[in-house]
């Protein structure tokens, strides 16, 4: 599903060039649970961003359902992210001036679903996770456990072949962690690939593969 | 989608309500005042619109040359009256001409009441033809027939005869001749040229004790009648109009030395150009100014501007505020297309808003402004096709333009960023924020600057010195049936303490000279004939002392030396204009003046006898023996007035029970030739604060916003011992700097517009400097006022909280 060929990124400070990525390979199946550890400054987020497209490498390919991704037009690009990927992040990333209904709308309205049909969507979002009775109020008046719900719901809307989750439980305590750990365990046996950025040995172990990075490289351990 | 962008555009207008609440208002103002200009503008860009024919109606103007440089000597929105059926005669094409003639101020009288009537012309019956007249009572087509009949507005009837029916009723005209009320009309809009009250038929004028058949025919020299020309659709006037040279040299009678089209021009004017473009030296009533509707278009304008830039800087200096709702929405698969649709739709639906409450606003406002204005302008015109669409379309083209870079600012942020707290600090192009603010400053200087020119200047024209005296005359119109017993009238008056002169003549100062005769002065051994162009008045030997003039040389009439009707009387001017070297060469000059043989027997000195619009120009009195000759009796008084009016009305009474008693001060009637200034100058200065208020107010809401930026620096300078004023003087620095550039850029430009608007006065003040730093320091002033009343809040907070927030 997802193919990465020597991606390197840096950033230029003056004479030196600092690397984020150094030649970085790696595949992905479709069904796959995936984390990456490392160290903060080790490009985790950043090798995470280059595979939800929201950020380019300097250096490298990236083949994406059998899709060349760099040689793609950014409309192209911007309408495969939007069928397939799902994004969910640390501080939640909910619109404050949104309802929990209308947060977990707001993807079906940029790919053109009808009234009646978003309805039912987002009223299936609410039921599965049980929170309807929440669903008209906004982002400050729920726990940081429930915004993630939110945040979740509003990833899986589109029913994305793919999550892409930035240190989801980051800002939760650990009973609120592992229950999201569990949803997302339960969302990879229907089918659905995740990839998760975590610090968390714990949390890392709920995936099927963990990546290890380390001043922008993949780090090979025992396996 | 469009609902969910107009519901967070709402919940963000209730969340920030303060900025909310400057946008807001801004563009309310802005767009209250583009409507009510709107409205005055239609008013008058629809003037005599309401005639169905009005595209094909033209009057015919006459203009006088001097024949030797071609020269225009007199320019007349009348012309005399052999043209029309001349014209008919003439030429197939012109399918209605119709004249009426100002009778000025008459008396009627109906049983024992007795009215003072403005507004009186003799009117052709077939007037009906030309101009959409609605008649309520009598016959449209014969109502002006009889030469004894006469028509009256509804209010005109109402005011003789109350409820009665007027039809048939008789009244006596001048306690002379009897007239029969044929019919009622409705009066005219009062966005028309004119505005007869009463329409006597124009065949009174046939007889010879009122105007005389033949001169009606035959004589060339009266143009005070309003001619005008009804043509066929689609007609170029000017096919019409190159023709009338030879028109006018078959029927004028040629001067001495030129034919009639050397000195004479005939020019078609549109009926819908009256208004604002004629400005001719006798019009009916004082027309508007195109050029007063451009100055207010542009105001209207630039306020609008300026709520737009309050808009367009708040909404991107606020942007950090609204980043990670852009990044979440981005991730969450929004094209840059949607977001600025988004944002467009926020911009638009908040002018919107304006829009409606702007309409409420202008409901509200509209009597307020009439009654400042003097006009009477009402909602009404708004309500046509045309302008409806614009009311809807506007607010959209002001929402985009305000919103548009906002939008396309917002929409470019980059969801990785943002989303990880890197927010572009100030938010966009700050130096393009800057010119914005300067833009706005620029013009609320440049309308400071105007308003105080424009009250220098009027202050000026009131005051300055008229080389006579204006102050305590008293006014009275000459009735025919004092000619009689003038002398007896004028003795008990003089026996009065407090009347000090009693003097007649034909013009009083104020009104324009617009009379005029051809001159011969003696040169060596014979009388010449002199080019100077020089106007008269008919004054006897009170004139000149009631008025305070100085005879510089010479002497004045005096009746010393009997009728005194074979001297002249003249002015500096035209001494200069007779080519005499000094005053005392002119004394005892034979000169002959329209006819009349004599000598110069005095010079006063020159003086504004018209408005200080109009150059002092030659002028020569003299004195006539018919005292029909005199139309005004000029009243000079001393101490109280109300005694002296008292006393005038007394003596009025006795010597003509039958004429209504009415007079008017010298000094009003000056003050209204500036009316139309002094109107100006109080919407100039309304506008000018009401630009300067939303200026700052978007100045306010930009410091306030800056401080929040700023708060943890201004923290730390405060923790390292700054002072509450070195603070605030940091934070003012720049947004003061902003506005001396705002005057550096405001000056030049009003510098021009001002020199420019006081070409209009033959007598100006000069632009002086002070007024225009004075300008620019006011509007310092209220910048910095504005900015510091935040800035010293956040100098005096506790710098431990702003710390400890961070």
């Amino acid at each position: 599903m997802i193919s990465l060929k020597n991606i390197f990124k840096w950033y230029n400070t003056g004479a030196n060039r600092t690397f984020i990525l150094k030649d970085i390979n790696i595949n992905v199946q479709e069904g796959e649970f995936i984390s990456i550890m490392g160290p903060s400054g080790s490009g985790k987020s950043t090798l995470l961003n280059v595979i939800g497209m929201l950020d380019q490498p300097n250096e490298g390919s990236y083949d994406f359902m059998g899709e060349n991704v760099f040689a793609l037009k950014e409309k192209q690009r911007s309408e495969i992210f939007k069928k397939y990927v799902g994004f969910v992040f640390q501080a939640y990333h909910l619109i404050d001036e949104l309802t929990v209904y209308e947060n977990i709308e707001t993807p079906l309205l940029y790919q053109n679903i009808k009234g009646s049909e978003r309805k039912a969507m987002v009223a299936d979002m609410l039921d599965r996770f049980q929170i309807v009775g929440k669903k008209d109020l906004f982002p400050s008046q729920l726990s940081g456990g429930q915004q993630q719900l939110v945040g979740i719901a509003r990833a899986l809307i589109v029913k994305p072949k793919l999550i892409l989750a930035d240190e989801p439980t980051g800002n939760l305590n650990s009973k609120q962690g592992e229950e999201i750990m569990q949803i997302f365990k339960q969302l990879n046996s229907e089918g659905v690939t995740i990839i998760q950025v975590t610090h968390s040995e714990k949390n890392a172990e709920f995936g099927s593969r963990i990546i290890n990075l380390l001043d922008g490289r993949v780090e090979v351990k025992g396996a | 989608m469009l609902k969910n962008y107009i519901k967070i555009a709402w919940r963000n207008l209730m969340k920030n309500k303060f900025i909310s609440f400057i946008n807001l208002f801004g563009l309310t103002v802005g767009l209250t005042c583009c409507l009510l200009i709107t409205i005055y503008i239609l008013n008058e860009l629809n003037f005599d619109r309401y005639n169905k024919n009005a595209d094909n109606i033209y009057r015919i103007e006459r203009t006088f040359l001097n024949p030797d440089d071609h020269s225009v000597s007199l320019q007349l929105g009348a012309v005399a009256p052999p043209f029309a059926p001349l014209l008919e005669n003439d030429f197939k094409e012109v399918k209605k001409i119709t004249r009426v003639f100002p009778a000025g101020n008459l008396t009627f009288k109906y049983g024992d009441a007795i009215f003072n009537q403005d507004n009186v012309f003799f009117a052709e019956e077939n007037v009906f033809d030309v101009f959409d007249i609605n008649v309520i009572k009598g016959s449209r087509d014969k109502a002006l027939d009889e030469p004894n009949s006469v028509m009256l507005t509804e209010e005109t009837a109402r005011k003789y005869f109350g409820d009665a029916d007027p039809v048939n009723k008789i009244i006596l005209l001048n306690n002379q001749f009897n007239c029969k009320v044929t019919g009622v009309y409705k009066s005219l809009p009062s966005n028309s040229h004119w505005h007869p009250d009463v329409m006597i038929s124009f065949n009174a004028l046939k007889d010879s004790a009122i105007y005389g058949a033949n001169r009606l025919r035959t004589d060339f020299g009266n143009n005070s009648f309003y001619t005008y020309l009804l043509l066929p659709d689609n007609y170029d006037p000017q096919k019409l109009e190159s023709q009338l040279p030879a028109f006018q040299n078959r029927h004028v009678p040629p001067g001495v030395r030129f034919k009639a089209s050397d000195f004479s021009v005939l020019t078609l004017r549109k009926l819908t150009d009256i208004h604002l473009h004629s400005a001719t030296d006798s019009e009916i009533e004082i027309g508007g100014d195109i050029k007063r509707v451009y100055i207010f278009s542009a105001i209207a304008l630039f306020i609008l501007l300026i709520g737009c830039i309050n808009y367009m800087n708040l909404s991107s200096a606020r942007s950090a505020l609204r980043a990670k709702e852009i990044g979440i929405r981005k991730t969450a698969g929004a094209g840059k297309g949607e977001l600025v649709a988004q944002f467009l739709c926020e911009s638009v639906f908040i002018s919107w808003l304006a829009a409606i409450l702007a309409l409420l606003l202008t409901f509200l406002f509209l009597p307020w402004l009439n009654q400042i204005s003097g006009q009477q302008l009402s909602m009404d015109s708004l309500w046509n096709g045309k302008i409806v669409a614009a009311i809807f379309l506007i607010p959209f083209l002001v929402g985009i333009l305000s919103g548009i870079y906002p939008a396309i600012y917002l929409s470019s942020f980059q969801p990785v960023k943002v989303l990880k707290g890197i927010i572009p600090k100030g938010g966009g192009n700050i130096s393009f924020r800057k010119v914005l603010v300067v833009f706005q400053f620029s013009i609320s200087i440049i309308l400071i600057i105007a308003t105080i020119i424009v009250f220098q200047q009027l202050n000026f024209i009131q005051n300055k010195s008229l080389g006579f005296n204006k102050e305590n005359v008293i006014l009275i119109r000459n009735n025919k049936n004092l000619d009689a017993t003038f002398d007896s009238f004028k003795e008990e008056l003089l026996a009065k303490s407090n009347i000090k002169k009693v003097g007649r003549s034909s013009r009083v100062p104020s009104v324009r000279l617009l009379d005029s005769q051809a001159s011969r002065i003696d040169r060596g051994d014979s009388l010449t004939p002199s080019k100077a162009d020089i106007k008269y008045v008919v004054a006897d030997e009170n004139f000149i002392p009631s008025y305070g003039i100085k005879v510089i040389a010479g002497r004045n009439f005096s009746k010393d030396f009997g009728m005194d009707t074979s001297s002249f009387v003249i002015n500096e001017m035209a001494v200069k204009a007779l080519g005499l070297s000094s005053n005392s060469e002119a004394i005892g000059k034979p000169f002959q003046y329209g006819g009349r043989n004599g000598t110069v027997v005095g010079v006063f000195n020159d003086f504004n006898f018209e408005s200080l619009h109009q150059r002092i120009i030659p002028l020569v009195l003299y004195e006539s023996l018919k005292p029909n000759d005199y139309s005004f009796i000029s009243i000079k008084i001393s101490g109280n007035p109300s005694a002296a009016l008292a006393q005038l009305e007394k003596t009025w009474k006795k010597f003509l029970p039958e004429v209504p008693y009415q007079f008017q001060f010298l000094d009003e009637r000056f003050a209204e030739l500036y009316m139309a200034e002094n109107k100006q100058s109080g919407l100039f200065t309304l506008f000018a604060f009401i630009a300067l208020f939303i200026a700052c107010l978007g100045l306010f809401g930009l410091s306030a916003f800056t401080i929040t930026q700023r708060v943890k620096e201004i923290g730390v300078r405060k923790v390292l011992g700054a002072s509450t004023g070195s603070i605030v003087a940091l934070i003012s620095k720049d947004f003061l700097l902003l506005v001396i550039i705002s005057a550096v850029v405001a000056f030049p430009v009003a510098w021009y517009a001002m020199e420019n608007w006081l070409q209009d006065f033959a007598y100006r003040i000069n632009l002086q400097p002070w007024v225009f730093l004075a300008a620019g320091f006011i509007a310092m002033l209220i910048a910095f006022a504005t900015i510091s009343l935040q800035a010293i809040k956040a100098a005096r907070a506790n710098p431990v909280k702003s710390l400890r927030a961070e």
